[in-house]
C-alpha cells in the first residue's frame, strides 16, 4: 500500500484551520484525471491540527488515501521545509502526477518542488486533460490571456501543475465515501536548520462576502469612474452579492482591495450571475469571468470585447445605467 | 540628413515616458484650470530637464540645444502651456549662463536647475515688438540699483525664483536709450507679480505682469555690463526663446498628426474606416509634411547652436514655420474630426488654442519675417 | 554589497492585442510590438539602487534574452545600475522557467560574489512566478517570492512575504534570492543624466560557452516542460443587444436578475 506509483497526487492546503476549497476543487479534477487513467487518487496534507478531521475532509471530497504528516517542525508554515518534505515523499512513492492550488504559498512550494525534482511544472492552468499520446495536457493562459498554451512534460516525472482557485469546481461531499490514512514522518527534517524564520503572519479577511462565494457579482470597471463606484456597492447590496473590479479600476484606488479584483492576476469567479459596468473586456480579466453563469454587460463602446463574452449587452453609459437601475431593483423589491 | 544619437533617442525615450506617465494625464485639467503645476516642475528637476544644456558643475544635466529641443517637443506634445512655461524658464537660465560673471552662474544656476523658475522680464506696455519703447528704469544710487517699473505677459510671472530683468538705465552719447539687464531673486522687496492674464491657448502657465517698485540690488546683480541688456535680451529671445517656441510648436504638430490618424483609423463611416476616404489622406499628408518640414527646420537651427555656429535666421525659420504650421494642422485636424474636433473631451481644439497663442511668443512671425528679410537682404 | 537584479524583456502589455502567433512554430509574431523591461523587474532595480545608496557597494543587472535586448538593459544602466550582463544564445531559445533559472544561475555564478539577487515576482507575459524559487533551488540559496517590504538590519534581512488578505514576516540573512511584488516600492524615473552615463558603463554578453553550459541542457532541449497547441479561446456567448432608453433596459434587466433566482 505505501508506495503506490503512478498515481495522481493533490497537494492540500489549509485555509484558517479548514481545507482550502482550492484543494477541493483539484479534488474533482483529479479523480477524473485518475479515472482515466485508471490509478488511485491520493492525497497529500502536510502539517496536521486535527489531522484526522481533515482527512475525513478529504476522503469525503475523492480521495483514496489521504497521506499525513503532523509534525511541531512544519508549524509555522514555511516554503523550504514543507518543501524538503514532500520531495522524500514523492521520491519515495513516485506519483505520476502532482497538482497544486496556485495560492500564494502553493505557487512558491510547487515551483521548488519542481526545482529540486528538476521536472516539469505549468502555473495557474485553466484546464487539466489527459491525453493517450500527450499525457497530462496542460492549459495555461498567455500574454495575459488572449491565447491559452497547451503544455506537455513528456519525459521528466511527476508532471505537475497549479490551478488558481474557482477554476474547477468543488465536487459533492459523499460522507460515506472510504480511504485510507497514512501517517508519515518528516524525518528529512532531521538535523535541518531553516536559514529563514516565519515572525508573524497576519492575515484579516475582509468584512465584505468574498467573491467567490457570492451568487451575483457586480462588477466596475474603467468606465464606472469614482463618482458612480457606490452605486455598485448598492445594487450588489439589494442582490446579496459582492463587488468586483477589474485591474484599472483597483489601481485608480475606487476599489476595497485586491482580492475583489477579477483576472489572471487576481481571482477566477464562477457567479450564477455576472453583471459588468464599464468593463472593457481585456483578455486577463476575461479569463478570470468565462465561465460564469449569466453575463450582463454596460459599456458604451459598442465595440468592447466584453461583448463577446456576453449574454446580454447594453451600449449604453455604465454612469447613465446604473442609477436607474437601482431605482428599478428597489422599486421591484417593493422599497 | 537628420539623424540623432542613440543616447540622443534613449533620451526621448525616457522624458516621453515621463510625460505620458505624470504630465499627459493632467494636462486637460491643467488647461482647464488654468494653473501652473508648480510642483511637477519640481518633479522635472531631477531628470534634468530644468537645466538641460546648462554645464554639470552648475547643476545642469551638461547637454545641448538639441536635447532641449527633444524635451520641449516631448512636453509640448501633450501640454504645450506647460512645455512655453520652460521655455521661458529655459530663457532666464541662458541669458544667466550666457552673459553672468563665474559668481552669478555659481550662485543662480543651481537654484534654477534644481526646481526654481526663471523667466525673462522685458516686454512691457510700451515696448514688446518695440524693444527700446520699455520704459522701465534703473538708476544707480549712493552705490545701489533701484529699479521701477512694470512689466506685461512675462511667463512665469508669479513663481519666479531667478528673474533677468531689462531696464533702461540711462541714454548714450546719441541720445539712444541705453537699456541694461539684471538678475533678480523673485522675492527681493518691492519685485512683486502683479496682473495675471487669462490666455486663450498655452494655459497651465502664468503670464502677467511684474511690478517692480523701488527695487534695490547691489552692484554684482548688474547681468553683463550696462548698456547691454538689449544684446541679452535679444540673443536670449532670438537664440534660446525662438528655439523653444518652435520646438513646442513641433510637438502640437505631432499632437494634430497622432490624433488626426488615431481618428481616421478608428473612425466607422460608409462602414469603413474614415481613412479610406481621400480628402482624410490629404489632411493626414499635410498634417505629416508639415511636421516632418517643422521638425528638420527645428533640429537643424538647434544643432547649428550647438555647433556653435550663428543662427539667428534659422532659429527665425523655424519658429515662424512652426508656430504657423501647427495652427493650421490643429485646424485641419479639427476638421477631420468633425463635431468630435469641437467636443473638449477631445484635445484637438486645446492644440488650436495652443497654436495660435505660439504665435505673438517670443516675437511675432510679422518680426520673425522681418528678421528673415532683413538677413537675406544684408548678404 | 553586491546585489544582482535578474530582468526579462517583454512584449510591451499595453500592445498585447496585436500580438499574432505562427500556429506552426507556435512563436510569436514580435513585429511592430516594443520591448520593455518587465514592469515587475523595474521595482527590483529600484530596490536594488535603494540598498545600494544606504549600503554602498555594486548593483548588477543580468538577463537573459535575445541578443537586441541591449537597448533595453541600457535602460536599466540608465537607472542607475553599475553593469549589465546579457546572456543570449541561439541555443537558450525555448527554455522554460528551470531551464531559465539554470542558465541564470550559470550567469551569476560566473560574475562572482553576490549579497543579494532580486528579480520580480512574475514576468508580465507568462506570469508562472517560479524564476525566483528555482533560481534560489538551483543557487543553493534560502529564498522568498511576493516579497512588498525589504529591510536590511544588518546582519539581518526583514521581509514582508504577500499572502492571500495578509502577509507573513521573515527574517532571514543574506545571501538570499528575492522575488519582489510591484507594491514594494515605485520605480525612480530615469533621468537625462542617467543617460549619459549609461553609455559608458560596462556591458557584457555571454553565450553558452562563457557559461560553460551544456546545449543540452538549456533551451527546448533542457526544459521538462514543452509547449504544445495553441488555442485561441472561443466563447460561444452569443450577446442579445437589450436596447430602449435607461428605464426600459433597466426593467430587462430586472427580468433577468429575476429568471436567473438572484433577485425575487
Amino acid at each position: 500500500m505505501p508506495n503506490q506509483p503512478g498515481s495522481v497526487w493533490v497537494i492540500a492546503e489549509k485555509s484558517r484551520e479548514k481545507i482550502a476549497e482550492v484543494t477541493l476543487e483539484l479534488l474533482g479534477k483529479a479523480r477524473e484525471i485518475a479515472a482515466r487513467r485508471g490509478s488511485p487518487l491520493t492525497t497529500a496534507v502536510l502539517p496536521g491540527k486535527d489531522a484526522d478531521l481533515s482527512a475525513a475532509e478529504l476522503i469525503a471530497h475523492g480521495a483514496d488515501q489521504v497521506i499525513l504528516i503532523e509534525d511541531p517542525r512544519l508549524e509555522p508554515y514555511q516554503n523550504d521545509t514543507c518543501a524538503l518534505v514532500l520531495e522524500e515523499l514523492i521520491k519515495r512513492h513516485r506519483p505520476e502526477i502532482v497538482l497544486f492550488g496556485a495560492s500564494y504559498r502553493g505557487s512558491e512550494l510547487s515551483a521548488t518542488v519542481a526545482a529540486r525534482l528538476q521536472t516539469g511544472l505549468s502555473a495557474h492552468c485553466i484546464d487539466l486533460k489527459v491525453d493517450d499520446r500527450k499525457g497530462l495536457v496542460q492549459v495555461v493562459p498567455a500574454f495575459g490571456g488572449i491565447v491559452y498554451s497547451e503544455i506537455l512534460c513528456p519525459e521528466a516525472r511527476p508532471q505537475m501543475a497549479s490551478v488558481k482557485p474557482g477554476v474547477f469546481s468543488k465536487p459533492a461531499r459523499d460522507a460515506a465515501r472510504t480511504g485510507t490514512v497514512l501517517k508519515e514522518k518528516a524525518t528529512v527534517l532531521e538535523g535541518y536548520q531553516s536559514p529563514l524564520k516565519a515572525v508573524r503572519v497576519v492575515q484579516r479577511q475582509p468584512p465584505e462576502l468574498p467573491l467567490e462565494k457570492a451568487e451575483t457579482i457586480v462588477v466596475g470597471g474603467w468606465g464606472v469612474g469614482p463618482d458612480m463606484w457606490d452605486y455598485l456597492e448598492q445594487i450588489a447590496g439589494e442582490l446579496e452579492g459582492a463587488v468586483g473590479c477589474t485591474r484599472p479600476a483597483l489601481d485608480e484606488g475606487w476599489t476595497r482591495g485586491e482580492h475583489t479584483m477579477i483576472g489572471t492576476s487576481g481571482k477566477t469567479v464562477r457567479p450564477r450571475v455576472y453583471m459588468g459596468f464599464g468593463v472593457s473586456g481585456s483578455a486577463h480579466h476575461v479569463v478570470g469571468m468565462k465561465d460564469s453563469g449569466i453575463v450582463i454587460n454596460v459599456n458604451n463602446d459598442p465595440e468592447a470585447p466584453v461583448f463577446q463574452v456576453s449574454d446580454y449587452s447594453v451600449i449604453a453609459d455604465a454612469g447613465v445605467i446604473l442609477p436607474v437601475l437601482l431605482e428599478k431593483i428597489k422599486e421591484h423589491k417593493g422599497i | 540628413m537628420l539623424k540623432f544619437s542613440e543616447q540622443q533617442e534613449m533620451m526621448r525615450k525616457v522624458v516621453r515616458d515621463f510625460v505620458e506617465k505624470e504630465i499627459a494625464p493632467i494636462a486637460r485639467q491643467i488647461d482647464e484650470e488654468d494653473t501652473c503645476p508648480v510642483e511637477l516642475f519640481q518633479k522635472m528637476a531631477p531628470l534634468g530637464i530644468n537645466g538641460v544644456f546648462v554645464p554639470a558643475k552648475y547643476g545642469g544635466a551638461g547637454l545641448g540645444y538639441t536635447e532641449m529641443a527633444l524635451v520641449v517637443e516631448e512636453i509640448g506634445r501633450h501640454a504645450a502651456g506647460l512645455a512655453l512655461g520652460l521655455v521661458a524658464h529655459y530663457m532666464g537660465v541662458y541669458a544667466i549662463m550666457t552673459w553672468g560673471s563665474e559668481e552669478q552662474k555659481q550662485k543662480y544656476l543651481p537654484i534654477i536647475c534644481s526646481g526654481g523658475f526663471s523667466g525673462l522680464s522685458v516686454t512691457e506696455p510700451g515696448g514688446g515688438s518695440d524693444f527700446t519703447g520699455q520704459k522701465s528704469t534703473g538708476r544707480l544710487v549712493d552705490g545701489e540699483w533701484v529699479l521701477n517699473g512694470r512689466k506685461c505677459f512675462i511667463t512665469n510671472s508669479h513663481c519666479m525664483s531667478v528673474n533677468v530683468v531689462t531696464v533702461r538705465t540711462g541714454e548714450d552719447a546719441k541720445g539712444r536709450p541705453q537699456i541694461s539687464a539684471f538678475i533678480i531673486e523673485g522675492d527681493a522687496p518691492g519685485h512683486t507679480p502683479g496682473r495675471k492674464e487669462k490666455k486663450a491657448g498655452l494655459r497651465g502657465s502664468y503670464t502677467g505682469e511684474i511690478i517692480l517698485n523701488n527695487v534695490r540690488l547691489a552692484p554684482d546683480n548688474l547681468l553683463g555690463k550696462p548698456g547691454e541688456g538689449a544684446k541679452i535680451s535679444l540673443g536670449t529671445l532670438g537664440e534660446m526663446g525662438r528655439a523653444g517656441t518652435a520646438a513646442a510648436a513641433l510637438g502640437i504638430l505631432r499632437g494634430c498628426l497622432e490624433e488626426s490618424v488615431k481618428y481616421a483609423r478608428e473612425r466607422i463611416i460608409y462602414g469603413k474606416p474614415l481613412s479610406n476616404l481621400v480628402n482624410i489622406q490629404l489632411i493626414i499628408a499635410q498634417n505629416r509634411t508639415d511636421y516632418e518640414a517643422a521638425r528638420l527646420l527645428t533640429y537643424n537651427a538647434a544643432g547649428l547652436k550647438d555647433a556653435g555656429k550663428p543662427c539667428t535666421s534659422e532659429v527665425s525659420m523655424a519658429k515662424f514655420f512652426a508656430t504657423e504650421a501647427s495652427v493650421n494642422a490643429a485646424k485641419r485636424t479639427m476638421d477631420l474630426m468633425g463635431a468630435y474636433g469641437v467636443i473638449t473631451d477631445y484635445p484637438v481644439s486645446r492644440f488650436l488654442r495652443d497654436a495660435v497663442t505660439t504665435i505673438p511668443a517670443c516675437g511675432t512671425s510679422h518680426i520673425m519675417q522681418v528678421i528673415i528679410a532683413g538677413a537675406e537682404l544684408r548678404k | 554589497m553586491n546585489i544582482a537584479v535578474c530582468v526579462k524583456p517583454v512584449p510591451d502589455p499595453g500592445h498585447y492585442n496585436r500580438i499574432t502567433i505562427n500556429p506552426e512554430t507556435k512563436l510569436l509574431d514580435r513585429k511592430g510590438i516594443p520591448v520593455i523591461i518587465n514592469p515587475v523587474d523595474k521595482n527590483a532595480i529600484e530596490a536594488a539602487l535603494q540598498l545600494k545608496e544606504q549600503f554602498g557597494g555594486k548593483v548588477v543587472l543580468v538577463s537573459m534574452a535575445p541578443p537586441d535586448a541591449g537597448e533595453i538593459l541600457k535602460e536599466a544602466l540608465a537607472m542607475g545600475v553599475d553593469e549589465a550582463y546579457l546572456l543570449s544564445d541561439r541555443a537558450f531559445a525555448g527554455s522554460d522557467t528551470l531551464a531559465t533559472a539554470k542558465i541564470l544561475a550559470a550567469g551569476l555564478k560566473k560574475i562572482g560574489q553576490l549579497d543579494l539577487i532580486l528579480t520580480g515576482s512574475e514576468s508580465a507575459d507568462s506570469g508562472t512566478n517560479h524564476v525566483p524559487s528555482q533560481l534560489g533551488e538551483l543557487l543553493g540559496l534560502p529564498h522568498l517570492n511576493h516579497i512588498t517590504e525589504l529591510s536590511l538590519e544588518l546582519p539581518v534581512l526583514k521581509m514582508k512575504a504577500k499572502i492571500e488578505n495578509g502577509y507573513v514576516e521573515y527574517e532571514g540573512s543574506l545571501p538570499m534570492v528575492l522575488g519582489v511584488a510591484r507594491e514594494i516600492n515605485t520605480p525612480r524615473y530615469t533621468t537625462l543624466m542617467g543617460v549619459v552615463m549609461a553609455q559608458k558603463k560596462p556591458f557584457t554578453i555571454w553565450g553558452l560557452n562563457d557559461l560553460g553550459l551544456d546545449p543540452a541542457g538549456t533551451g527546448l532541449s533542457g526544459s521538462p516542460t514543452q509547449p504544445g497547441d495553441l488555442l485561441f479561446p472561443r466563447h460561444g456567448r452569443k450577446a442579445e443587444i437589450l436596447e430602449g432608453e435607461p428605464e426600459a433596459v433597466a426593467g430587462k434587466i430586472v427580468a433577468i436578475l429575476r429568471g436567473a433566482g438572484v433577485l425575487p
